[in-house]
Order: structure tokens, then C-alpha cells, then sequence
């Protein structure tokens, strides 16, 4: 009885098997059809949107409106659209373009900007916006109360890094005079070697000051001098930890700074003694401690876009909720609904209201690719975020006119662990970077490029760009047997590497599917070439990043690296940071040295010739394998005009408009050298 | 049934407490932190982050002023990701988009699920049977993050009837494929235990004593049959509609709604205690609170349970 039940039982379900396979079959079949069945110039719809409105999939629900708090670009994309900063990237080139700032002046060694500001521009709600909001703006961003990520960026304005860690001057309590950097340079050239040593230690780690800039042949800019002017100009004060207890561990153990400050009183550092400075309602002048050629760029990001003094000291964090938020960009806010929209609409008293073009941006939140794009396919969306392809579907999406593709300033590199053997010898790293194919791994990721050296390739225009080591596995193996690990070759062709301790090494990744595919691609080359085999370790994205800034893993660890300004260095200061926090454990004084001479020379020519021989030299010590430099891969309709697949994917909205004669349509990726 | 209703009742307090510290201890094991990211940043600035939000201060401090704020103010904080955004604001509209969606895909599952189960079990091994059940086969045995892209190619993307995705409000035809991917799998779970349930009823004494009385079939199947037949599903509607009205996390996902379960996941994702923490206790109170309300639902089908 119980047989026959059980037999009963399982005819049933093969029965209730058998229908529902067959149904599923019908219904793939029938879906399987219609796709194939898709063709066209572009990827479905190109209706255009009733109103001049454009609705751009923007990725991740943006963390917060207020533009220093957020380092992502979804954020970056809204920030355009809300804020203004003195400049503004150039749709196609990113170069700085005029924005707050009708015009500028730049001392020659690219050390003081000057800026003069428009007269007419206001915020939202009528307010002139002056020379004083940016101050504000800038001081804000450092401030170490608003503890903004990107606080870093303004490192470079004289003290802000001082003021961010909350560090104190010292200052004699009689005389009113502060301790300089130069009274204690001459008490540590008239002493002993060790003490030498020790400063310059203390120097790496940021604990004293900014660099000296103000040599003999720098020009002033053309601006009134001012008392805080000369201030910028004197002699670098000596900057010391704020915490107690971080100083005087800083004071033990070294007699001559003691004595130096001997009877002195601390001055914490404010944000009043950073190098911005209103000369009058409508200029700035900003002051570096270091020559920086790269910093106009810089003045586009977020960071220094401007913030309402009066709203965000009325509401506090509270300023950027939608009843509150007041802004100056070419757009206002006009609608949020959190994980879902925000829509902003064009502001009538923007300063060049009469140029932008569209009457409201809506920008959707989608964590998900096939999601962004079916809203495109089905005319729901006008443009997608960068890198909302799968590469699943590039067979299918790449051939339409409405794919866009070029080169993006930003590169996928292995880091290595060189503070752990075997890693730690050149010839080894040298060995495992030319045991890779780039080539062929940049064929199998598709739009990608090969990249041999650090800085992406095909970004910087006239950047004399160093090659580093090619595919070589002879050369790879030859070098592996000097280091002490010989390669043999066994009667099947395939190479051993018998004494190579397998278990010192590791390649980790943070889990996707893409770092996967990279990783076994990685495996297989050092396998197939070295006889290597260097296990696989998958990580949780956090876990992974802490494991990696720490250095707690032997061997390989995944990289990402994107520009934060159009320069070289975005990419080269990476590997200059103090005790290596970089990921590697790599720290080089003679490459800082390098870098530092670069961005000295004031000709942009030979800078970049010499910034090309640091990286070469960083190349030579390979404490990072290049992998790949990354292509944007996004869609935009074809009415769509004015936005460009530009090297950071980001898009000046007000020269974005929706074209709706066809034959003034883009068929194709629309070019990004100017007309 | 009153006492047995408050003492329920009060043993959920401490119960949602010990879910909230292991919760937080959790988050304090899993490596990393909000606001670590690719791009590392100096000692400096991570100090500053660390003293802004209070981290710097010993553990056992920050957990006491957690669970004080919870307990006195029930303030679970700001999230410290979405800068400025309250948990509580962040739940309380996010609440309703989860529910609506969960609500009706429950309702639609409980229809059609009922009806196709009990069709399936009148008539035991007819072809009716085969073809409900073998649509409850495929419904349970696709998944929802492949239903939703097909539903999505079907009717959006082919046919042009439904959006593919966002939220628009309710009513609007944007709910229809996220309602439809949700219940699909709770409908073809509701039929299969709504098949057994009346099976096992249809076979029992009072049935036959129903029939005996001479009684309709419809009145035997309605007003008795169902009764007891429905058993099973009432105590699996509880746990069930606590999950689809607290947001399910692939569909939100897929068809990106701005429920619950996007922020939950994001969350995480994100190392955002107060809003993990804010989610996982109403999480719990709800599935707490639904759980009661099957063992009441029980006490009236079924005449035999008494509290």
C-alpha cells in the first residue's frame, strides 16, 4: 500500500514535472524569438520626451546634497546640476571653463590663483553670491567638523591640511611670534645626524607644515597686497599635533624641538589661516604651499562648489532637505523622492539661464544594469550611466549608433604586497607582470585597452607616457630562476615551478563577477607560463578594502584607480603617500623627490617629461601590475545632444539639449575634439 | 485570551532588545566601515570621520547610548550614509511602498491560490489537478529574480503594456509586473498547502457527517472544508506577509522600488548601523507581531485551540 502510494505520488509529479518544463519552454521560446527579433539603428525607442526634459538613469541613490560630503559620481552628476564652482569642466575636453570666475590669473610657478568673479550671479533665493561664499565654501569643506572625505583635495591651499587634522601653531607668548619651520631647520642643520633624520620622518608623515614656497623669483600675481597676503608669503609656520598627548610624544626624544618651544603657548590652526582669501566682494585669491599646476582643474570638483553660509548655519545637516536647500547652479531643486528621483528644474536667475537648454533634468536611482537599461530600451530614460552595459549584452547593444565608447581616465591594476617575501624582490614582481597576456585579457573584457604603465593611456595629450615591461614569459621565467625559483619545463610542455612557496602567495578581490573573471585570467597566464599556481581569495567589497589598506594579504590584491582632475599626478601621487598606504606597502623617497621636481618645473612640457621619468621609475620597481586602462560604455538617444562620452563621465548640464530634428541627431559617438 | 495576548506582548520587548545587540555586534565583527572606499584616505580625515559620529569612544558607551536612544526616545539615529536622514524618517516612507506592494501580491497569491488549490483537491488526479499543480510546480520552482526580467520581456519590453521598472505611486501600471513577480511564488505555495490541507479535511468524519446531513457540496466545501482546510495557510500567512510588507530585496531591486529592501540591503552593503539596526527591529517586531496575530486567527478557526 505505502509502494503503491509512493509510486502514485512520484507519477504525479512527474506528470506536474513534465507540464511545467513545457510551459517554461514555451515561454522562453516565444521571449528567445522577440529578441533576436529586435534590430534597428539604435537601441529601441528613439521617441523624444514630449517636454524639453531629460531623464538620465543615474545609478546609486545619492548619499547627501551637500556637495563636499560625497565622493561618489552619481553625486558628482547632481552636484553639476545644483552648484557651481569657480570653473566648470568643458563638456568634451574637461579643461576648465569660465563659471563663477569670469577670468583668473596664475603666478608663474603655478602656486597663487587669483580669480575674478562674475557680478551677476545669485543663489536660488536672490542672494548675491561673492567672493565670501567661496571662502566659506572652501573653509567649510576643510573644516575638520564636517570630516569630508574629500577634504584631501584642498591639501594643497596653504595650511588646510593643518587645519583639517586640527594641528596648533606655536607662538611666543611675550612677542606675539610664531615658531617657523626655518628656526627649527637651522637648530636641526647645526645638530646632530640623528636629529636630521628624525625631522625628515616627522616630514613624511605630515606632521610638520607645508613646503616653503616662496623663493626669490615668485612673481605676485595681479591683485592688491593684503596683510594676509604677506601672511601666505612669510616664512612657513611650524604646524604640531593638536592632541596632547601626540605632541608630547613628538617633544620626547627631541631636545631642539623641546627647546624651540620652550615658554611658547599653541594656537590651534583655523580656517582663517587657510590660503583662501576675498580681496574684495568679488575676488579670491587662493595660496598653495606647493607649486600645483593641476589645481585649476581641481577647482571644478565638488568640493569647492559653493554652499549657502546663512541656510546651512540656519538648518545645520538638516539644509539640504527639499523645503530647505537653497543653491546656485544652472538647475534648482524641484522634487525628491529618496531611492527613486530627484528632479531639478532650471533656475530663471542663473547667471546664463538664457543658455541652458533643458527645463528639468529628472535623475533616476538604478543599482541595477539590465534594470537602467530596459528603462532606456523602452524610451523611459533618455541616457544611461557609465558602465550600465553588461558585457553580456555587448554582442548586442555595441553596433547600434547609440552606444557610446572612449577612453575613460581610469585603469584596473594588481597591487603587490612588497613587504613580504618572496614579493619583496623586483626580479619576481617583474617576472608575475610579464607572465600576463594584457592583450589578450583586454580582448576578452571587450572595451577595455592593454595598459603597461600606470597613467590610463590615451587621456593626457603631449604626456610623454613610459612603457613598462612587455609580455615576456622567456624573459619572466629567466628572471624568476635568478631570484632563486627556476622554471622547468617538463615532457608534456607544460612549466614547473618547483620552489616557488605557493602558500606565501594570494590573489584577493573584492567578489564580482568581473574581478572574478580578471582573477582566474590571471591564474591561468601564471600556470600556464610560470607553472605557478596562486590561489584565488574572494572578499566581501569592505572586508576586502580593509585586508588591503592594511595589508593583510601576501601576494596580489585588485586595484581601481580613477582621476580626480584631468593631470597625470591624479594617478602618480597614488604611489608618493606616506609609509605606503597605497595598498602595497611600496614608499620610495627618491620617487616623491621625482614627483616634487615635476610639479616645480614650471614649464607644462617638460613637467610632463618629467613626471613620465618618475613613472618610468615607479614602473622599474613594479610594486603594481597595469592591467587595463577602462572605456566609458554608456547609451544616450540619438535627440540627446551636447553630452559627450567625456574621460570622467561627467557632464556640464547646461549645454545638454534635446534635438528634435532627426537630421541633426548624433549617429554615433559625437566627436570630442571641438569644432 | 486577553492574558495570553499581553504576555505575548511583553515578552516581545526583550525579545526585539536581544535581537538588536546581536545585531549590532554583528555589524562591530564584519571588517570595514561606512565611509571606507576605494580611493583610501589620509589618517587625518578618518579621524575626523571617527570623532564626528562618535566612534572614537569605547565600545560599551556606544552601545549604551544606542540602545538609550532607542529605548527612551525610540530615536534609532541618522543614517550615516544618507547624511541627515533619519532612520525613522527613512522607514516610515519607505514603509508604505514595501507594504503596498507586499499587500497586494498577498492578496493576489491568497486568491488565486486558494482557488487553484482547492480546484486541485475536489477532484484529486483529474487533469485540473495536474495543470494547477503543475503551474504551482513552476511557480515555486522559479525563482523571482528570473520571473521579473521575464514578466519584464513579456510585457514591457515586447508588448509595451507595463513599465519595466519605478515607482510611480498607487495606483499606477507600474505596480502590476512588481505584484505579479512577488506573488508567484507565495500563490503557488498557497495552492499546494491549500490541495493538502483540504485533502486531508475532505477525507475527516465531520466532512462525511456534513455530507451525511445532506448538506450542498458548496455549502460542505465553503463553510466547513475551507474552514479547516486552510489551516496551514493561515500559519504560513503570518511569517509570509511579514516579509513581502517589510520589503523583499530582489524585487525592489530588479524593479527599483523605494521600499524597505532596497535600504536594507544597502545598508549592509553600506556597514549603515543605525539604519541596519532601525530596519532589523521592525523587521522583527513585525514578524513578532504577525506571528500573534495566526496564533489568535487560530484560536478562531479552529474550535479545539483554546489559550
Amino acid at each position: 500500500m505505502k509502494a503503491c502510494q509512493r509510486d502514485l505520488i512520484r507519477r504525479i509529479y512527474l506528470k506536474e514535472l513534465v507540464a511545467a518544463v513545457a510551459l517554461a519552454s514555451f515561454v522562453f521560446g516565444t521571449i528567445s524569438c522577440r529578441v533576436t527579433a529586435t534590430t534597428g539603428d539604435f537601441y529601441g525607442s528613439t521617441v523624444p520626451p514630449r517636454h524639453n526634459i531629460l531623464r538620465y538613469v543615474n545609478g546609486d541613490e545619492p548619499q547627501s546634497l551637500d556637495p563636499p560630503i560625497s565622493t561618489g559620481q552619481p553625486e558628482a552628476r547632481i552636484y553639476m546640476a545644483l552648484y557651481q564652482g569657480l570653473i566648470d569642466y568643458d563638456p568634451r575636453t574637461l579643461q576648465a571653463i569660465p563659471a563663477l570666475a569670469e577670468r583668473w590669473d596664475i603666478n608663474n610657478d603655478s602656486s597663487e590663483f587669483v580669480f575674478h568673479l562674475r557680478h551677476n550671479a545669485v543663489w536660488s533665493n536672490r542672494d548675491p553670491i561673492t567672493a565670501h561664499d567661496f571662502v566659506y565654501s572652501v573653509r567649510r569643506g576643510v573644516s575638520p567638523a564636517l570630516a569630508s572625505q574629500n577634504a584631501y583635495l584642498a591639501f594643497y591651499i596653504n595650511y588646510a591640511e593643518a587645519y583639517n587634522r586640527k594641528a596648533v601653531f606655536a607662538k611666543d607668548p611675550k612677542t606675539n611670534q610664531f615658531v617657523l619651520e626655518k628656526d627649527l631647520a637651522d637648530s636641526t642643520t647645526a645638530g646632530s645626524a640623528g636629529t636630521t633624520s628624525a625631522i625628515s620622518s616627522e616630514y613624511e608623515s605630515g606632521v610638520v607644515g607645508p613646503e616653503s614656497i616662496n623663493g626669490p623669483d615668485v612673481k605676485a600675481s595681479r591683485a592688491p597686497d593684503t596683510t594676509f597676503h604677506q601672511f601666505m608669503h612669510s616664512p612657513p609656520r611650524l604646524t604640531l599635533p593638536g592632541n596632547e598627548a601626540a605632541r608630547n610624544a613628538l617633544l620626547t626624544g627631541n631636545p631642539k624641538l623641546q627647546a624651540a618651544l620652550a615658554g611658547k603657548e599653541f594656537v590651534p590652526v583655523s580656517g582663517e589661516d587657510i590660503g583662501v582669501e576675498a580681496i574684495d566682494d568679488y575676488t579670491v585669491r587662493i595660496s598653495l604651499s606647493q607649486p600645483a599646476p593641476y589645481f585649476l582643474g581641481l577647482l571644478g570638483h565638488q568640493l569647492f562648489r559653493l554652499t549657502p553660509r546663512k541656510i546651512v548655519e540656519k538648518y545645520g545637516e538638516q539644509w539640504t532637505q527639499p523645503e530647505h536647500i537653497v543653491t546656485c547652479g544652472p538647475f534648482k531643486m524641484k522634487d525628491w523622492i529618496p531611492y527613486s528621483e530627484l528632479v531639478v528644474e532650471r533656475d530663471p536667475l542663473y547667471w546664463d539661464a538664457a543658455n541652458v537648454h533643458l527645463d528639468e533634468i529628472h535623475f533616476f536611482v538604478s543599482q541595477d544594469n539590465p534594470t537602467s537599461l530596459n528603462l532606456y530600451k523602452v524610451g523611459e530614460a533618455d541616457a544611461v550611466l557609465n558602465h550600465a552595459v553588461p558585457n553580456a549584452w555587448l554582442q548586442v547593444v555595441r553596433p547600434k549608433k547609440d552606444y557610446m565608447d572612449g577612453a575613460e581616465a581610469a585603469i584596473a591594476f594588481i597591487n603587490i604586497n612588497v613587504t613580504k617575501p618572496p614579493m619583496n624582490d623586483i626580479r619576481v614582481r617583474r617576472a608575475f607582470n610579464m607572465a600576463i597576456d594584457k592583450i589578450n585579457y583586454a580582448k576578452s573584457r571587450l572595451v577595455t585597452k592593454p595598459l603597461s604603465a600606470f597613467t590610463p593611456e590615451g587621456i593626457f595629450v603631449g604626456y610623454p607616457q613610459p612603457k613598462g615591461d612587455p609580455f615576456d614569459p622567456e624573459q619572466a621565467r629567466r628572471l624568476l630562476g635568478e631570484a632563486g625559483f627556476p622554471v622547468t619545463q617538463s615532457a608534456d610542455k607544460t612549466f614547473q615551478c618547483k620552489t616557488f612557496p605557493v602558500d606565501a602567495v594570494e590573489y584577493m578581490f573584492n567578489t564580482n563577477s568581473s574581478n572574478r573573471a580578471m582573477g582566474e585570467f590571471m591564474q591561468a597566464q601564471w600556470k600556464q607560463n610560470l607553472g605557478i599556481t596562486v590561489p584565488l581569495r574572494s572578499l566581501e567589497s569592505k572586508t576586502f578594502l580593509v585586508a588591503r589598506n592594511k595589508l593583510e594579504y601576501k601576494g596580489f590584491s585588485v586595484g581601481l584607480w580613477s582621476a580626480d582632475y584631468m593631470d597625470p599626478f591624479t594617478f602618480l601621487g597614488l604611489f608618493s603617500t606616506a609609509g605606503g598606504s597605497n595598498g602595497s606597502g611600496w614608499f620610495d623617497p627618491k620617487y616623491v623627490a621625482m614627483l616634487n621636481e615635476a610639479n616645480r618645473t614650471l614649464d607644462p612640457q617638460k613637467r610632463y617629461e618629467l613626471l613620465a621619468k618618475a613613472e618610468k621609475y615607479l614602473l622599474d620597481n613594479q610594486p603594481m601590475i597595469p592591467i587595463e586602462t577602462f572605456a566609458v560604455n554608456w547609451l544616450k538617444k540619438p535627440y540627446v545632444k551636447g553630452m559627450y562620452p567625456n574621460a570622467a563621465s561627467l557632464y556640464p548640464w547646461k549645454f545638454v539639449y534635446i534635438e528634435r530634428d532627426s537630421s541633426k541627431w548624433d549617429y554615433g559617438v559625437p566627436s570630442l575634439s571641438d569644432k | 485570551m486577553l492574558r495570553f495576548i499581553i504576555r505575548r506582548l511583553i515578552i516581545t520587548i526583550p525579545t526585539i532588545l536581544v535581537v538588536i545587540t546581536i545585531t549590532w555586534g554583528l555589524i562591530r565583527l564584519a571588517p570595514g566601515n561606512f565611509y571606507i572606499s576605494e580611493k583610501a584616505i589620509p589618517p587625518a580625515i578618518e579621524k575626523n570621520i571617527r570623532e564626528k559620529y562618535g566612534l572614537d569612544k569605547p565600545w560599551y558607551e556606544q552601545y549604551g547610548h544606542t540602545i538609550w536612544n532607542i529605548v527612551r526616545h525610540f530615536d534609532f539615529g541618522t543614517s550615516l550614509k544618507y547624511e541627515g536622514q533619519s532612520v525613522n524618517s527613512i522607514i516610515a516612507r519607505s514603509l508604505p511602498v514595501s507594504a503596498t506592494i507586499g499587500i497586494l501580491a498577498y492578496l493576489l497569491a491568497l486568491i488565486v491560490g486558494i482557488v487553484a488549490g482547492s480546484i486541485a483537491a475536489l477532484k484529486p488526479n483529474s487533469k485540473r489537478d495536474y495543470a494547477s499543480m503543475a503551474l504551482a510546480m513552476l511557480g515555486i520552482s522559479v525563482p523571482n529574480f528570473v520571473l521579473g526580467p521575464i514578466l519584464i520581456l513579456i510585457f514591457s519590453l515586447t508588448l509595451y503594456w507595463f513599465p519595466p521598472s519605478r515607482w510611480n505611486g498607487f495606483p499606477s501600471r507600474n505596480v502590476v509586473l512588481p505584484v505579479l513577480t512577488l506573488s508567484g511564488l507565495y500563490m503557488a505555495y498557497i495552492a499546494r498547502l491549500t490541495r493538502a490541507g483540504m485533502l486531508e479535511v475532505l477525507r475527516s468524519d465531520y466532512i462525511r457527517t456534513a455530507r451525511a446531513k445532506g448538506l450542498s457540496e458548496t455549502q460542505v466545501v465553503i463553510r466547513h472544508a475551507l474552514r479547516g482546510g486552510l489551516m496551514p495557510v493561515v500559519s504560513y500567512t503570518g511569517p509570509a506577509l511579514a516579509f513581502l510588507v517589510t520589503g523583499t530585496v530582489v524585487v525592489e531591486r530588479i524593479f527599483v522600488l523605494p521600499g524597505l529592501g532596497s535600504y536594507f540591503i544597502q545598508a549592509s552593503l553600506n556597514r549603515d548601523e543605525p539604519l541596519i539596526l532601525g530596519i532589523v527591529a521592525f523587521v522583527a517586531t513585525t514578524l513578532l507581531l504577525m506571528n500573534l496575530l495566526v496564533d489568535i486567527a487560530y484560536a478562531y478557526l479552529d474550535p479545539r485551540i483554546r489559550y
